[in-house]
């Protein structure tokens, strides 16, 4: 089985239905210790980095460049200049249906086309168990950062369908004192160990942003991919981001918002407008390169605490 | 009781006796001289290194400093809190807060940086800047280029109290970055006890800047007066 790069969210479906792997080159990033020569962001830089070293090998490489992220269409097209077969995919800004759905096509074009139209099903009924797994943590049955864990390797399904379905099946129930209900927004925090800090300091995630995105959508064919992707809030106008995470925020109760940013992240643009739209107090953070959380973090997220705790 | 609050650079004891607000402040390493024989349950612990004492509550300087400020300025609206690895910025009305830990301008450790460069003692700059005539434009904002910048001052003819002046301006630039709008602020925080740098952030902020007598213990307060 083909193993295929990707570098943000592409449908890990289509990707398994043209019988290759999905490889989600940013899950090895937050525990790889690894300080890249030139960076801006150091997501993109890292998965440059070692794929150009082969620290990473895949047989081919997708870019996720349209309404994601313009460091990973330069750093996507170094990768690709040291030889490996790269495809860039693009999401329309603007919703427009018929935009996507040529780009799946082209897509799957790249991969040879769909050969197991039999694994769609299969990742829908994955998709729902992670639905589930989202609705208990929230619920407090589950640990915040055992949720994460399972959540953030929707994007790729860890490349092994079976395995990973087992990897949910493990997971064991729990009571779990939800007092400072936080939801996380933005890009999903580099530090392998975020969701466990900010659980020991008191803060129980009950939302993650970005891995909500990954469960929320698929279809069993392209024309339904399509419509289900459109969707993708972070490739679509900051109004119906926000428009989408007031209905999330309001229906998982959440206490408070941490937005975690990125340095040198174009997002990081996007948080006067998300305070000023986000009736929560909400606190900013930014990363850098990965690692433990640092000792400045977790200052704020304790600090964080203590003000919510005076509320 | 007793508030105790370990920083980067020094570490402050305060306890109430007969309803007075008693002190003592020593440099950090030497912070054991100062709870000598202090049970540890005795002590609420805040600062940088709160977690490395031996303590009955610990707390961050971010609410210590909140609670400490109110205990001399009760409507209090924003505390600035200069310390000697960052500055805090408080918004007490919405309960927000503001860090910079990113870079030394803005912080005790760049004035610190300046006096060592005049080799002259940190307690020398006030002094310095209120005999300065003319005020020159330092624009970085980074604190090792600041340096660059005035020396090409002092070679262009500014007096070592002018570049002073100047580099305090330049610092608080960089603090009124992070202030919000407010009628007054309250300013902490051991590098408050320079005057030149408080007359830069009066002008520069054009709001009423309230300092408590004992700027630098007002965590240590705040500790024990959240605990209490
Ligand atoms: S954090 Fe921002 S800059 Fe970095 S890869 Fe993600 S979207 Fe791009």
């Amino acid at each position: 089985m083909n193993k295929i790069g990707i570098t943000a969210l592409v449908p890990p479906e289509l990707i398994f239905a043209c019988g290759a792997a999905p490889f989600d080159v940013n899950n090895v990033i937050p525990a790889s210790r690894k300080y890249p020569g030139n960076k801006l962001c150091a997501w993109t830089a890292i998965w440059k980095e070692m794929l150009i070293k082969k620290e990473i090998t895949v047989d081919s490489l997708i870019v996720v460049a349209g309404g994601d992220c313009h460091n990973a269409l330069v750093d996507g097209q170094k990768a690709a200049m040291s030889g490996i077969p790269t495809h860039f995919f693009f999401y329309p800004f603007d919703g427009d249906l018929e935009y996507l759905e040529s780009q799946l096509h082209r897509l799957s074009g790249f991969l040879g086309g769909i050969r197991s139209p039999e694994v769609l099903k299969k990742i829908q009924e994955l998709k729902k168990q992670g639905q589930m797994l989202d609705k208990k943590r929230c619920r407090g049955k589950l640990s915040s950062a055992e949720a994460f864990r399972i959540l953030i390797s929707f994007s790729d399904l860890t490349g092994d369908l079976a395995g990973f379905s087992r990897a949910i099946s493990a997971l064991e129930e729990k009571d779990i004192d939800v007092r400072n209900r936080v939801a996380l927004i933005g890009v999903p925090p580099i530090y392998h160990d975020f969701h466990e800090v900010a659980q020991t300091l008191g803060l129980h995630i009950v939302f993650d942003e970005l891995p909500y995105e990954f469960i929320r959508h698929g279809g069993c064919d392209i024309k339904e991919m399509a419509r289900d992707y459109c969707g993708y809030t972070f490739a679509m106008p900051l109004e119906s981001r926000i428009d989408f995470l007031k209905k999330e925020l309001r229906k998982r109760k959440v206490d408070a918002v941490i937005h975690y940013t990125q340095f040198a992240c174009h997002h990081m643009l996007e948080d006067e407008v998300l305070r000023e739209k986000l009736d929560y107090p909400l606190l900013t953070i930014q990363g850098d390169l990965p690692g433990n959380t640092p000792q400045q973090i977790k200052l704020r997220l304790e600090a964080f605490r203590e003000m919510l705790d005076r509320l | 009781m007793i508030g105790l609050d370990l920083g980067s650079t020094a570490a402050k004891m305060v306890w109430i006796e007969s309803g007075e607000i008693k002190f003592r402040i020593t440099p950090a390493h030497n912070w054991k001289e100062l709870v000598e024989g202090i049970d540890g349950d005795e002590i609420i612990s805040t600062g940088y290194f709160r977690n490395s004492v031996p303590h009955r509550a610990s707390l961050t300087e971010l609410t210590a400093a909140v609670y400490g400020v109110r205990h001399y300025f009760p409507d209090a609206e924003v505390i600035v809190d200069i310390g000697g690895q960052d500055t805090k910025v408080i918004d007490v009305r919405n309960n927000n807060f503001i860090i910079n830990d990113k870079c030394s301008a803005g912080t005790g450790a760049f004035l610190e940086f300046v006096a060592n460069y005049f080799r002259i003692g940190l307690e020398e700059l006030g002094p310095m800047h209120l005999n300065a005539r003319r005020i020159p434009d330092i624009n970085n904002t980074c604190g090792v280029f600041a340096l660059s910048e005035m020396i090409s001052q002092l070679v262009g003819g500014y007096s070592k109290e002018e570049v002073i002046a100047g580099m305090h301006y330049a610092f608080a630039r960089r603090i009124s970055h992070m202030v919000p709008e407010a009628r007054s602020i309250v300013l902490i925080g051991g590098t408050v006890k320079n005057e030149g740098m408080v007359a830069a952030l009066r002008n520069i902020l054009e709001k009423e800047v309230l300092i408590p007598d004992e700027p630098q213990i007002i965590n240590a307060l705040g500790a024990l007066e959240y605990y209490s």
